[in-house]
């Protein structure tokens, strides 16, 4: 007898089978389904995809997203390895602090970042008519300089997470050793230490790179006339409702192959690649020579403190006096009565979203990450593989997908808080799906099974035994989940009417409107939730920073 | 108390056979253990008993009763691991109440009986702290505790012993069989240690590569070892492969020939004796036949309590000679002649192809 038994977990499994059936296989069905179907006629056709990839006018906006790409994740590891080299081969004061504003960068989202460089580096940017004064050109903000400065300043915090906790890593020996063979120090970096870490550092690029071609806000909002496939998608099916959902649905389809042909190349690039040692001692940093050390101290904060000015300049700016939408000197809570006057909802809407959101991605995540790591199926093993989809799907191109689908029966949704909600819960599910199957690798299996042995059910001996130990982590994840869910920018901006509109959509909406007060103010508190979700993570996790990661 | 049988259970891992039809009878109130070389399928057996392992075929009966049908949790098993898998977050106490709540025992009989195990396994006292302040055989004593609180049917223990350091092992070790005599709970044991094995087990399985060698009392495993590698892996074995054997049954081994009547009719096969068994000089008085070989010391071995002598010699294989309580000035300098006695009723007959025992002595 073949003892495949029916328990608990076969039901979670049931469940979450039918979870990503509906909110992901089947949306990205359906924007598949939509990209060869003629508009007018129905008929089956590729006319969209010649038209895509033959036309100047998606010529160029794939371009753009490559150029993009590219640049935000060099700008990224630019600033990003640097950053970790120096902070944990060498004695930097104040690590901490570094690597907290850091971190507080990386979570506050980059569309802010790019209205705050507009008011730094804009036409009356305050910087730039500082430099000016003194006769320093500096090129326009608008286009690509403007977006892979943001994105660089935005991403590199994922490089210097990753590259930081892998040189952390590496066996102390392997670095002394090939000191002890005569390598000088620019030698052991670049032939030792940099290979060593090269998983890392591409995954770090991997990320960036999806991350760059997928973000909608920072091209939209300092792009100029920089047209990119996310903002290109969205034009389209903007443009009057239902504008053209064959040609967007075929610009997102091709946005998802070009993250896909870089996930396989980041995969095919580390595939020999395991340089997990045993870890007898950890690396001590050093102490650098006097002037070594002052230019590494300058490289470090100038890196970090530049990456945090955004921040600064848009809470600096929620307290400026203001006469409609225009800054006045001094200071004054206008902003805010402003807000609480007019869009109070937005915020209750934020608010709840995500945490309805992140309730269920605890809930299903936890049990899907445990069906991952502790029973191994062949369907676990697709459920695995469908969660790379959401990573390599950007958030216009989820919204677009979650229109086509959910605007006609059987799952009528579109205008709903709900569809807002379940977006929401199936772009961060895989992240803490991922975490909960890290978490559990690291508590033995045994534990359950004892607590099996001795008479508690499947049910039982997960709550009793496993989810206690989980616990901090799955706090963290929700935490991190919280962050994101509250940030979310592109698709909730395809979802929402009047009712469901939330403070991203509202800041993004006031910068092109030039309300920059209220947008100010509102930047101002997403920005003061993540810090608060950031404070909370360290105190639950103890200070790991690759909780953000 | 139980009586826990076994039938023809087989379980196969992509390219692994990793259990090929086992059968075992454990009688009730047994100490029986599993023994056998890294990845021979201890483990697997031992979790399939548990309800962890789906296996391909056959059935597990306790009691006469099908148990390979009943969900873990209900097969009222104890089982103890390697690892201890103590609960990390919860104090000795409830450690060792968690099966009792989970069965809804009243809240005071739960108090007696924790404190009643907890006294056994001499942790009193111990009771409120963490399992991260205790040592590990501390650790192993609660989960052995834990284990035996729930009064199990049966007990299983997959290397229980093998994480502690060599003192403590000697020491939990006899508790472990001191405390089952006394419960005489049926005990399934596992364990790569064959000197663990021997002293703990009333009867000990043999396994090899997913198959049963032999089941037996450690005297019959010993002594009367099954197969060839049942001879080797239990204790020190010389052996002697593949000999040629003459009409009537004799053998030869350097110079030395003798007559073996079981082995009448056979073409070859394979000799084995133990080191303790091997002599050093003339033959021992009344001892019956035996090979006496010339041979010389190649290497010695001191330990105290024994030494052991490597000798060579042409047309045998190199063989290792047991002393016990060496006289340290008598022990003979390397490269000396000397002549090593074979008693023939000592010596082990194998087949020289399937490697099972003939038997010498009918
Ligand atoms: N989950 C699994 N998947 C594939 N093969 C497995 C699995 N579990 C065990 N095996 C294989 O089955 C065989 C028996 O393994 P088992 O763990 O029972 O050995 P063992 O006798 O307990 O060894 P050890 O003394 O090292 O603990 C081995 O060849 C092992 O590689
Ligand atoms: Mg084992």
């Amino acid at each position: 007898m073949k003892n495949a038994r029916v328990d608990v977990w076969t039901l979670v499994l049931a469940v979450s089978v039918g979870v990503i059936g509906v909110l992901l296989v089947w949306p990205l069905t359906s924007i598949f389904a939509a990209s060869v179907i003629d508009n007018r006629t129905g008929d089956l056709t590729l006319d969209n995809y010649v038209r895509v990839l033959t036309r100047p006018f998606f010529q160029t906006a794939m371009l753009n997203s490559l150029i993009v790409g590219v640049g935000g994740m060099l700008g990224a590891l630019l600033l990003g390895i640097p950053l970790a080299v120096l902070t944990t081969r060498y004695v930097i004061a104040g690590r901490q602090f570094l690597s907290t504003l850091a971190v507080l960068a990386l979570v506050s989202p980059p569309f802010i970042g790019a209205y705050a460089w507009i008011m730094m580096l804009g036409r009356n940017g305050f910087i730039r008519l500082g430099l000016e004064s003194i006769g320093i050109e500096v090129p326009s903000i608008y286009g690509f300089f403007g977006i892979i400065l943001v994105f660089s300043l935005k991403f590199y915090p994922f490089v210097f997470l990753l590259t930081a906790s892998s040189l952390g890593t590496i066996n102390p020996s392997i670095e002394e050793a090939a000191e002890g063979l005569g390598a000088r120090p620019w030698r052991r970096l670049f032939q030792i230490t940099l290979p060593l870490v090269f998983p890392a550092i591409s995954a770090a690029a991997l990320l960036t790179f999806v991350l760059s071609i997928a973000d909608f806000g920072t091209p939209s909002i300092v792009g100029g006339n920089v047209r990119v496939l996310a903002t290109t998608a969205y034009n389209l099916f903007n443009s009057e409702m239902g504008g053209n959902p064959g040609l967007a649905s075929a610009t997102s389809v091709v946005l998802i192959a070009m993250s896909l042909v870089v996930v396989a190349l980041q995969r095919y690039a580390v595939r020999r690649r395991n340089v997990a040692g045993a870890l007898i001692r950890r690396p001590v940093p050093r102490r650098l020579g006097r002037l070594a050390s002052v230019v590494a101290h300058v490289v470090c904060y100038s890196i970090v403190l530049v990456s945090s000015l955004p921040s600064l300049v848009v809470i600096y700016m929620s307290f400026r006096k203001t006469s409609g939408p225009v800054f006045q000197p001094g200071l004054s809570l206008d902003s805010y009565a402003k807000i609480i006057r007019e869009v109070p909802h937005v915020i209750g809407n934020s608010a709840t979203y995500s945490f309805i959101a992140v309730a269920l991605i605890v809930i299903v995540g936890t049990g899907i990450g445990y069906l991952l790591a502790r029973r191994e199926t062949v369907l676990t093993g697709a459920l695995d593989g469908a969660f790379v989809i959401p990573f390599v799907m950007p958030g216009v191109v989820l919204g677009l997908a979650y229109v086509v689908t959910f605007n006609v029966p059987p799952l009528e949704l579109t205008g709903t808080a709900t569809i807002i909600v379940l977006m929401l819960f199936i772009r961060r599910l895989p992240y803490t799906v991922r975490s909960s199957v890290s978490i559990l690798k690291q508590i033995k299996g045994s534990l359950e099974e004892a607590a099996i042995s001795l008479g508690a059910g499947p049910a039982q001996a997960f709550l009793k035994i496993t989810l206690p130990l989980m616990l901090p982590g799955i706090v963290a994840g929700g935490l991190m989940s919280f962050i994101t869910a509250i940030n979310e920018l592109s698709s909730s901006l395809i979802l929402y009417v009047g009712r469901t509109m939330t403070m991203p959509v509202r800041i993004y909406l006031s910068v092109l409107d030039g309300e920059f007060g209220t947008a100010a103010a509102l930047a101002t508190i997403l920005l003061f939730a993540s810090g608060l979700a950031v404070y909370l993570i360290f105190r639950v996790s103890g200070r790991n920073e690759s909780a953000f990661v | 108390m139980a009586r826990l049988d076994i039938q023809n259970i087989r379980k196969s891992y992509p390219g692994v056979t990793a259990l090929d039809d086992i059968s075992l009878a454990i009688k009730s109130g047994e100490f029986f253990t599993l023994l056998g070389p890294s990845g021979c399928g201890k483990t697997t057996l031992l979790r399939t008993v548990a309800g962890f392992n789906s296996h391909d075929s056959g059935e597990i009966l306790v009691d006469g009763g099908r148990i390979d049908n009943v969900p873990a949790h209900r097969r009222n098993i104890g089982m103890v691991y390697q690892d201890y898998a103590v609960f990390p977050h919860m104090s000795v106490e409830d450690n060792v109440g968690f099966g009792l709540v989970t069965r809804k025992t009243p809240k005071a009989e739960i108090a007696e009986r924790v404190a009643r195990a907890l006294a056994l396994v001499q942790l009193g006292g111990l009771e409120a702290r963490l399992p991260y302040e205790l040592s590990g055989g501390q650790q192993q004593r609660v989960a052995l505790a834990r284990a035996m609180v729930i009064n199990p049917r049966i007990l299983l223990m997959d290397e229980p012993l093998s994480n502690l350091d060599a003192k403590l092992r000697v020491g939990l070790r006899d508790e472990i069989r001191d405390l089952q005599r006394s419960l005489g709970i049926t005990t399934l044991y596992v364990t790569h240690d064959q000197e663990e094995a021997l002293v703990i087990s009333d009867r000990i399985c043999i396994m090899e590569r997913g198959r049963v060698h032999q089941v037996g009392s450690p005297h019959d495993v010993y002594a009367r070892p099954a197969t060839l590698f049942v001879a080797s892996f239990v204790g020190a074995m010389n052996v002697f492969r593949d000999i040629a054997v003459g009409p009537g049954g004799e053998v030869r081994l350097g110079s030395a020939a003798v007559a073996l009547a079981g082995l009448a009719g056979r073409s070859r096969v394979t000799l084995s004796i133990r080191p303790e068994d091997v002599t050093i000089g003339g033959s021992p008085a009344g001892e019956g036949p035996a090979l006496r070989l010339e041979a010389t010391l190649r290497k010695v071995t001191y330990a105290g309590r024994d030494a052991l002598y490597r000798v060579e010699g042409s047309g045998f294989a190199p063989l290792l000679v047991h002393l016990y309580r060496p006289d340290t000035a008598r022990l003979a300098e390397v490269d000396t002649r000397l002549t090593v006695t074979l008693p023939v009723r000592c010596l082990h007959a194998f087949d020289a192809t399937d490697e099972r025992r003939i038997d010498l002595r009918p």
